[in-house]
């Protein structure tokens, strides 16, 4: 789930499309005439929730899908041991309870009895000793990192199982690892396990897979057999969209109950529709302004970027509240720290006044006392006559990284610090930043979602462990590692928020990123189909917690 | 036709695949951006997990290596395997290709047809008020760009009527018999397949039209007229076949184009065609899909050609000759 935030609207409404719509409704003609059966359709409101995106599913196979739809889906079809209610709070799932040792390096799983696959067969204890052993053994796929200081697990009998770990885990990984059934995939070996499509995947959850008519919708078909609340919900429909436009107006007019993401122009334009509620929540993504701090000898980036004191004129120089405003038309909180708001205590506050944050006299005077004096052509250099003129990419397609991009040249224009930008479609920008042997950029705006409610995720980018992987500007702090290996380790909540705290504020004061905002969850459902629906951080759908699918009733 | 004419033919028809295959294989692997490395966006794959799938779709032989068997692949009739979807390739682009095989099969008909009777009624009352009107309506329809066209249909039938679907190929999670089920994707082919028509009816009219005014004002045409023949006669049997050349060139040539060039129709409508797979292979770097999809659009433009050139001699004695 945890990603970067390439695109984190879905598709945006371009100015292109915009104009079309526009213009489509001034100069329309009448049609009537045919009938129309579309309406009366057999998603019926009563059983089925009609759910919209522009974001498509990769692959059905709980170890390697890529995409926060899969997740979405799979998290229907199977059950973790322990998973995140409305507010986010661990509790039991699949397990039915759950014990922790002292020393926080082992976990005890009573698992719910009475429990079977999709296809009938009983699950056991032998099920989750199987998913955790092969995951850790192999190192199979996305949830395989919480598995990092895996040591064994132990069936006990049945219903219980004890897995234990070499360091005392902060974040319980069962919450991140579906439990899949023995019997089938025991079949496969390690690596055709990864090329797998899963076609028919079978889980012990409350929604059993139905039918995926690729590149259209995937349904799923309540389980009646499940173990929990049965949900009113009797199918979930996912339907794909190619063009936001469509899928906003597909909502208003009655074809869809919910979308998973909103842009925000068509997200204005639906307030006050009769029966559309849009709603916005704090997300767990932020957006950032990145420097290639690599100290590797074949980094082709600005060496002058090293230097913390540019680094931060660059922080002073930008006014977030303004980004939030004119790049998101408000739908956001202006960034500071690397984890958003939306974490709650565990977010460390930096009061306004140390904020490195839109003070572009303070930024002068920084400059000026580390000796980068204005030339004649209005940019600064250091002594030796080096120009403190760098290069700026950004995402072509996210509107709002464009916009950002084009107003930090103006900031960074106006304490002498000369930014040229260029755009780049997101996969060349993701191979530019990620050129590990030789890194030729000096700053990128790009983003990231975090992939769990825990801040753990979010923390890890920045370790030196990470370069080559998600490690974005080769940040590598000694300092930083340690601190984020303690509070990994701490299992006491209060110690553990007071690391949290800490690490946060260093990456802020060493500004390797400037987080610009942290944008807002959009998201709009209809009002008349099904009621229930709890606002949640991170979405009523598309989040960390299935809760919502579970328990909205018809109207 | 000669055979030695066939098989002159049939040889530069196979060099110009050889050559467009192996162009597309270099293409594509020179653009910027690892597949890989977009699996590994995700975060959670690490180094090893990472190499693993290096080695499971091949990446980690030499281009050259890759390219040889890309090629031996290909003779055994297996495109690749997605890395997107981790199915064959030819499962991902047979559901694709028949999708926009309807559309586009559909659309090109209705086209043509439509197209072609517009223009022999403008042709037959060249220079009258229907004519002009024929002519304006086309050019205007012609010089909208498809997107645009298709946008204002969706705003008539399905924002304002609710008259028909505007989105996908089936109603989710309809279930109905198999006639329904036809039923159902007729509906949804209405409004792809008339964006596509009215935007390009125009091209066979405008061809049709001045072809056929140009064989109007032929010294046979007034023979046959002095014949006593009727206008309807004079013109559907006598000019028309005279004027079919033009057409037929026009319909190779939209055929190959269209079957990509559907891509903003496709993604308007929603329809899961080829153009809106390949866009989104594009963006993914799903090589394998590419490569396949565009082997397909060269070998459609290239067959479309070679049965054009076929039908030429068929229609017109003089090419024969030649």
């Amino acid at each position: 789930m945890g990603e970067h935030a390439t695109d984190e609207f879905g598709q945006h409404l371009t100015r292109r499309k915009f104009l079309a719509l526009s213009a489509a409704s001034a100069g329309a003609i009448g049609f009537a005439g045919l009938a129309d059966s579309s309406a009366a359709s057999a998603s019926s409101a009563a059983s089925t929730l009609r759910v919209g995106w522009t974001t498509p599913p990769d692959v059905m196979n709980p170890f390697t899908f890529t995409t926060t739809a899969s997740n979405e889906i799979l998290w229907l079809i199977y059950d973790t041991l322990m998973e995140y209610n409305l507010q986010l709070n661990p509790e039991p799932s699949l397990a039915a309870t759950q014990t922790r040792s002292a020393d926080g390096t082992s976990f005890t799983y009573q698992l719910r009895s009475g429990v079977s696959w999709h296809d009938g067969t009983p699950f056991s204890a032998s099920d989750v000793k199987y998913t955790f052993d092969i995951m850790a053994k192999h190192n199979l796929g996305q949830a395989a990192w919480s598995l990092a200081d895996f040591k064994s697990v132990t069936v006990v009998n049945p219903h219980k199982v004890i897995v234990q770990y070499k360091l005392p885990q902060a974040f319980d990984p069962s919450l991140a690892i579906p439990i899949v059934p023995e019997h089938v995939w025991s079949k496969l070996t390690p690596s055709k396990i990864l090329s797998y499509n899963n076609p028919n995947p079978v889980g012990t959850g409350p929604y059993k897979f139905k039918k995926w008519v690729a590149g259209q919708y995937l349904q799923v078909d309540r389980n009646t057999k499940w173990w929990g609340t049965p949900p009113a919900v009797k199918s979930i429909i996912w339907n794909q969209y190619e063009n936001s436009d469509v899928m906003v107006q597909s909502l208003a007019s009655g074809q869809l109950d919910i979308l998973t993401e909103v842009p925000p122009v068509l997200w204005n334009g639906l307030r006050g529709k009769p029966n559309v509620k849009p709603v916005e929540m704090d997300s767990f993504s932020f957006h950032h302004i990145g420097f290639n701090v690599s100290k590797n000898s074949k980094s082709r980036g600005n060496k002058l970027l090293l230097d913390k004191t540019v680094r931060q004129a660059l922080g002073y120089a930008l006014d977030r509240s303004q980004l939030v405003q004119l790049a998101l038309a408000g739908h956001g909180v202006p960034g500071s720290v690397q984890l958003p708001p939306s974490f709650g205590k565990w977010q460390e506050k930096i009061p306004r006044a140390q904020q490195i944050n839109n003070d572009p006299g303070k930024a002068r005077k920084i400059l000026d006392a580390a000796g980068y004096h204005v030339g004649s052509n209005g940019i600064r250099a250091n002594k030796h006559g080096q120009p403190l003129s760098f290069r700026l990419i950004a995402i072509a397609t996210t509107d709002e990284d464009v916009l950002a991009g084009q107003i930090f040249v103006k900031a960074a224009q106006a304490v002498g610090i000369k930014l040229t930008l260029e755009t780049l479609d997101n996969t060349t920008l993701g191979n530019v930043v990620y050129n590990t042997n030789a890194p030729n950029w000096d700053i990128f705006i790009w983003g990231w979602d975090s992939g769990t409610p825990d801040p753990d995720y979010l923390l890890s980018v920045p370790l030196t462990s990470q370069i080559g992987n998600n490690n974005d500007v080769f940040y590598a702090n000694p300092t930083y590692d340690s601190l984020y290996n303690k509070q990994a380790t701490t299992t006491n909540p209060g110690e553990r928020v007071a690391l949290v705290h800490e690490i946060q504020k260093l990456f802020y004061d060493d500004a390797a990123y400037l987080v610009m905002w942290y944008q807002s969850k959009l998201q709009a459902y209809r009002t008349d189909t099904w009621k229930g629906w709890v606002p949640t951080r991170g979405g009523l759908i598309y989040n960390f917690t299935r809760d919502n699918y579970l328990k909205i009733t018809p109207r | 036709m000669s055979l030695r004419y066939l098989a002159k033919k049939l040889a530069t028809l196979a060099v110009t695949l050889y050559v467009t295959v192996s162009f597309n294989f270099l293409l594509f692997h020179v653009l910027p951006g690892s597949p890989v490395q977009l699996l590994a966006r995700s975060g959670h794959f690490d180094a090893a997990a990472r190499a693993q799938l290096v080695k499971l779709f091949g990446l980690n032989h030499p281009l050259i290596i890759q390219y040889f068997i890309y090629l031996k692949n290909m003779l055994h009739g297996d495109l690749g395997f997605s890395y997107v979807y981790r199915q064959p390739v030819t499962s991902v682009l047979g559901g694709a290709i028949g999708n926009t095989l309807l559309l586009v099969g559909t659309a090109t008909l209705v086209t043509i047809i439509v197209g072609v009777w517009l223009g022999v009624m403008a042709a037959s009352r060249a220079h009258s008020l229907t004519d002009a009107t024929i002519t304006i309506t086309s050019l205007g329809l012609w010089s909208m760009p498809d997107f645009f066209t298709g946008m204002i249909l969706i705003f008539i039938c399905g924002v304002w009527t609710h008259v028909l679907p505007i989105s996908g190929l089936v109603t989710p999670g309809l279930v109905t018999g198999t006639w329904g089920h036809y039923a159902d994707i007729g509906r949804h082919l209405v409004l792809p397949a008339l964006t596509l028509t009215l935007v390009n009816a125009a091209e066979f009219s405008l061809i049709s039209r001045n072809t056929l005014v140009d064989v109007m004002v032929e010294d046979y045409m007034l023979t046959a007229r002095a014949k006593g023949l009727s206008r309807r006669v004079i013109v559907w049997r006598h000019a028309l076949r005279n004027a079919t050349l033009p057409i037929v060139t026009a319909t190779a040539l939209y055929v190959g184009m269209i079957l990509g060039g559907a891509i903003q129709v496709e993604a308007v409508f929603s329809w899961p065609g080829m153009g809106l797979l390949i866009y989104n292979a594009v963006v993914q770097r799903d090589y394998p899909v590419l490569e396949a999809g565009f082997l397909i659009f060269a070998v459609a433009v290239i067959a479309t050609n070679f049965i054009s050139d076929l039908l030429y001699q068929v229609l017109d004695p003089r090419v024969r000759r030649t």
